[in-house]
């Protein structure tokens, strides 16, 4: 007899219980050294493209931390004095680390920020940006209350504010001053409310900077931050025509040399789009002039801004044969109203060439493509094909502005043919930097014009557009403004008003003048030149004694025009300081974004770290030296979320693709349940 | 029969315990396991987990009123012993291992306390399969099972439309249909279906009193009908996707419905051994 493989059979009585001793051993042994996965998100990077906010099903963390937004403006001359107060309350029961996306003008010259915070008031010191993050982070592992101001993109600004407390309300202010350019002699304010949402392309170069993400309410959901906006108007002359295409105001003050304009209150907070204020001055005057600004006798900077009212257009009598190529935004956030503006002004554009003139239509999303091969003359024929293929796009898809950019560079162009490139978009991408640098390497034998469409464009790219293609930036925010601007272009390009366009100075030593090289004027904007001055040691307590002369070429022959100093001194204009360094940093970034690899972040550090100004390389950070949590691990980051821009989808965040849910699960459960009962009903009567 | 009369305290005592009902028995367990029937009530109170596991339940408590009567006074030592060592190990879960897999540990130690109490020859897989029914699995099956489960099924709906003669392509959990995405994505998994088909089969089998050995047997058929149910429904609403520009919500749920209807009569027809299951 041959002894069995296993000594004990499974299927005996004691083989049975060693069987089960052995599976309990085993499976004590299992649960412990189980070693559970537990998600934990605390290192997690943020999100680096737009989302849609979810709320939070724990009840005791305020996800709304940002009560209310108020914007007081004080507009003197041609310098508009900005404080933004941003109020933090917490309303959960937990600290809470606020985070907020938010926009800015793109001339904004940020230059001051302070924290109240209960009856303390801190004041944010301007650092290293990469020195800032790290003081920040160190304090709020520290539980200390505080704050940071980061500059993403020249009108995109992100806001920090670590360990708020249950209960407490943080009074975040901040100070910019922007120059008031007027255009055909209507002055305009712009307030941006919102940033747009942007979409980051995968193939994105590394010099355009970080990724634009944030957190969005969906289109339509109203935004719970009160928003409150009030305008000081003084003025040398009276002021007329106070507007806002925007929103409801209260004007006080019309007709007089001081106004003040404020918000109507309304039920829905209005910051889901551009806050814009058009007026002009009695007798259609513009600020021009000369002004100087003295520094401190012990070896402080004196600065200088000239604004010369440009010449009036006059049409020119040689027309060159012209070339037209439309670029057609069609991407997702494009889509609905923001498209059907486009249409609009492309009916108009489209609908105002010459018979000699030829044209091409590009659209561009997610791919691009031609209306056709070759530019096609402006034929009826040809127009009505446009504006019919024009008529049959919808928006969706991403937006990869680059390759679109590309393949318009390498559209061949006859000699003799001036080419004018206009661009349709809203700018909600993040490759700016990118973009600049391809129209100047490659469209610089074309004007570049580009047309922001929407309440809430990003203009920072639509200005930059322009002024790397030596063209003219546009903003359509209403259907109805499309002719009116259609118009506009047509006169720009048939009547250029001032080419060759040099200033120099008789009688006083400049430097640093910005911008090194004048641009055409092709609009009706004033030449425009910021600088420094030396002061003359032998004519010390005497006013200043030049003048200033800038000469170029008009439709009419030659153009001159001088302007003395006598009595231009201002000791009250010493925003000057602060808008001559914003005026340098931005001819840096450009320069940068051309050379690539941070050429030029020494100077901009520095520059930033002298004017105490916000940078893309300078941030602000103010810090409580009290510790006030003390439990700052535990404490969750709060994205505070924007509202959509007014008109703008959801598609602008993630089209909805369809699927094949299954079916809801009660209504699943009572068919199943009623098979079940039938089931054992039929078996019971049979 | 000769009755022992305990004089001594500790005896009357015992006396007691033996004369208490089976029921009360199973409830003096429950008792024991609360902290696994707390954690499963607020996953389904905080909403992380479809309560459908309330349905299970009742149709477990329904088996028991049904069984009461039939319940034996003294347990059988086996089941009873598996039971005492689950309940163990469901305990020590508390400590070392996910709440889920210490809900599984002492909804089937309570299914082997059941059985313990039930007279010889009567299942128990069934009852097993409604306990762990009731607890709040299907997120997590969605979490383990629902990514292969999309995958399978996209690809096998691809393969059935591409028989069709539609321009089908898969690829990861998305399908390219005439041109159009389609996804298929969590909710489209088939992990509901699965829980439905499931209860279907374990309360029909509790109801009925099928054997543990033949319903084994029939468990694995109830998977192929779920993931075939689960293919049709998805090409059908893929095919519809593709051909038009939006389908309505009610299509989506009445084609949902349907599928569900004829993969549960499927399950009955297998559960119930084919030849006399008819509805």
């Amino acid at each position: 007899m041959t002894r069995p493989l296993l000594p004990l059979h499974p299927l005996t009585r004691t083989g049975r219980v060693m069987w089960c001793i052995a599976l309990s051993l085993f499976s004590a042994a299992l649960m412990l050294f189980w070693s559970p996965a537990r998600a934990d998100d605390s290192e997690a990077p943020k999100a680096e493209s737009p989302y849609f906010a979810v709320n939070s099903s724990d009840p005791g963390t305020d996800r709304l931390p940002l009560k209310s937004t108020h914007v007081d403006v004080h507009i003197s001359g041609v310098i508009a004095d900005v404080t933004v107060t941003q109020h933090y309350r917490n309303e959960g029961q937990r600290a809470i680390e606020a985070r907020y996306l938010f926009p800015g003008s793109t001339q904004a010259a940020v230059h001051a920020m302070s924290v109240r915070l209960g009856d303390r008031l801190l004041t944010a010191r301007i650092k290293e940006k990469q020195q800032a993050r790290i003081e920040y982070e160190a304090a709020k592992k520290e539980g200390k209350t505080s704050a940071l101001l980061e500059q993403h993109r020249p009108n995109v600004f992100e806001m920090n504010v670590a360990n708020i407390l249950p209960g407490d309300d943080v009074a975040v202010e901040l100070r910019y001053t922007e120059l008031l350019t007027p255009h055909d002699a209507q002055y305009g304010f712009v307030f941006p409310t919102v940033v747009g949402p942007r979409y980051n392309s995968p193939a994105r170069a590394e010099g355009n900077g970080a990724a634009i993400g944030g957190a969005y309410l969906k289109s339509g959901e109203p935004s719970q931050t009160a928003f409150t906006l009030r305008v000081t108007l003084d003025t040398p002359v009276a002021v007329k025509e106070i507007a806002s295409p925007s929103h409801e105001v209260m004007v006080d003050g019309a007709g007089t040399w001081h106004a003040v304009v404020s918000l109507k209150p309304t039920e829905v907070p209005a910051n889901n789009r551009d806050f814009i204020l058009n007026y002009r001055l009695a007798g259609d005057r513009i600020e021009s002039g000369l002004m100087l600004f003295r520094g401190p006798d012990d070896g402080g900077e004196n600065f200088f801004l000239a604004m010369i009212e440009p010449p009036k257009a006059i049409a020119t009598k040689q027309i060159n044969p012209r070339d037209y190529i439309f670029v057609v935004d069609i991407s997702g956030s494009m889509h609905g109203y923001p498209l059907d503006t486009a249409k609009v002004l492309l009916r108009n554009l489209i609908g105002g060439l010459r018979a000699s003139d030829t044209f091409n239509v590009m659209l561009f999303s997610g791919s691009n493509r031609m209306l056709s091969p070759t530019s096609v003359p402006a034929t009826r024929a040809n127009i009505e094909q446009a504006i019919k293929t024009i008529d049959a796009m919808g928006g969706s898809g991403s937006t990869e502005i680059v390759p679109a950019l590309k393949r318009v560079a390498a559209l061949p162009k006859a000699d003799d043919v001036s080419r004018s490139v206009i661009f349709v978009t809203d700018g909600y991408v993040s490759v700016e930097a990118e973009v600049f640098q391809l129209i100047r390497q490659n469209l610089n034998q074309s004007n570049v014009f580009a047309f922001g469409i929407g309440s809430s464009v990003n203009r920072h790219l639509i200005e930059g557009m322009a002024r790397a293609g030596q063209g003219e930036a546009f903003i359509v925010t209403k259907p109805e403004q499309a002719a009116d601007q259609a118009e506009r272009l047509r006169k720009i390009i048939e009547s250029p008003v001032l080419t060759q366009v040099k200033a120099r100075f008789e009688g006083l030593d400049v430097y640093d003048v910005e911008p090194a090289q004048l641009p055409d004027v092709l609009g009706g904007r004033p030449v425009m030149v910021f600088g420094k001055w030396r002061r003359d040691d032998s004519q010390a307590g005497l006013p200043v004694n030049a003048k200033l002369i800038v000469e170029g070429r008009t439709a009419d022959g030659q153009y001159r025009n001088e302007l003395a100093t006598a009595g231009r001194e201002d000791q009250t204009s010493s925003a000057l300081r602060h808008l001559w360094a914003r005026q340098r940093i931005a001819a840096l970034s450009d320069q940068e974004a051309l050379e690539g690899n941070g050429a030029q972040k020494p100077a901009i550090t520095q520059l930033g770290l002298t004017y105490s100004l916000l940078t893309q390389y300078t941030s602000f950070i103010a810090v409580d030296q009290r510790v006030r949590n003390p439990n700052p691990s535990l404490t969750p980051v709060v994205d505070q979320p924007s509202p959509m821009p007014e008109g703008v989808s959801n598609f602008a965040i993630g089209a909805e693709v369809p699927s094949t849910p299954e079916p809801g699960a009660w209504l699943a459960l009572l068919v199943v349940i009623g098979i079940v009962v039938a089931t054992l009903w039929s078996r019971r009567r049979n | 029969m000769s009755t022992v009369i305990a004089t001594e305290p500790s005896g009357r005592w015992l006396g007691r315990f033996d004369a208490m009902p089976p029921l009360a028995w199973l409830a003096l367990q429950a008792a024991a396991l609360w902290p696994h029937w707390r954690w499963a009530a607020a996953r389904v109170m905080d909403g992380s987990d479809d309560p459908l596991g309330i349905a299970a339940l009742l149709a477990l408590l329904l088996v028991v009123a049904k069984l009461e009567p039939q319940l034996r006074g003294a347990p059988k030592p086996g089941w009873l012993v598996l039971s005492l060592f689950a309940s163990a190990g469901a305990t020590l879960a508390v400590f070392a291992a996910p709440p889920l897999i210490g809900a599984l540990l002492a909804a089937l130690a309570m299914a082997s306390g059941l059985r313990s109490f039930m007279p010889s020859g009567q299942a128990v897989l069934p009852m097993a399969g409604l306990a762990v029914l009731s607890l709040p699995v299907v997120s997590s099956l969605q979490f383990y099972a629902g990514f292969p489960l999309r995958v399978v099924t996209a690809q096998l709906s691809t393969w059935l439309l591409q028989a069709l003669g539609f321009a089908a392509e898969r690829s990861g959990t998305a399908m390219q249909v005439e041109g159009r995405l389609v996804i298929v994505d969590a909710p489209c998994s088939g992990v509901q279906m699965v829980w439905m088909a499931y209860f279907c089969a374990c309360a029909v089998a509790a109801f009925s009193g099928l054997r543990d050995r033949q319903l084994l047997a029939r468990l694995p058929w109830v998977g192929v009908i779920v993931l075939g149910g689960n293919v049709l429904r998805n090409s059908v609403l893929v095919a519809l996707e593709a051909q038009r520009d939006h389908v309505s919500e009610a299509v989506h749920q009445g084609v949902g419905l349907v599928v569900l209807t004829l993969v549960c009569a499927g399950v009955v027809w297998v559960i119930r051994g084919g030849h006399d299951a008819h509805i």
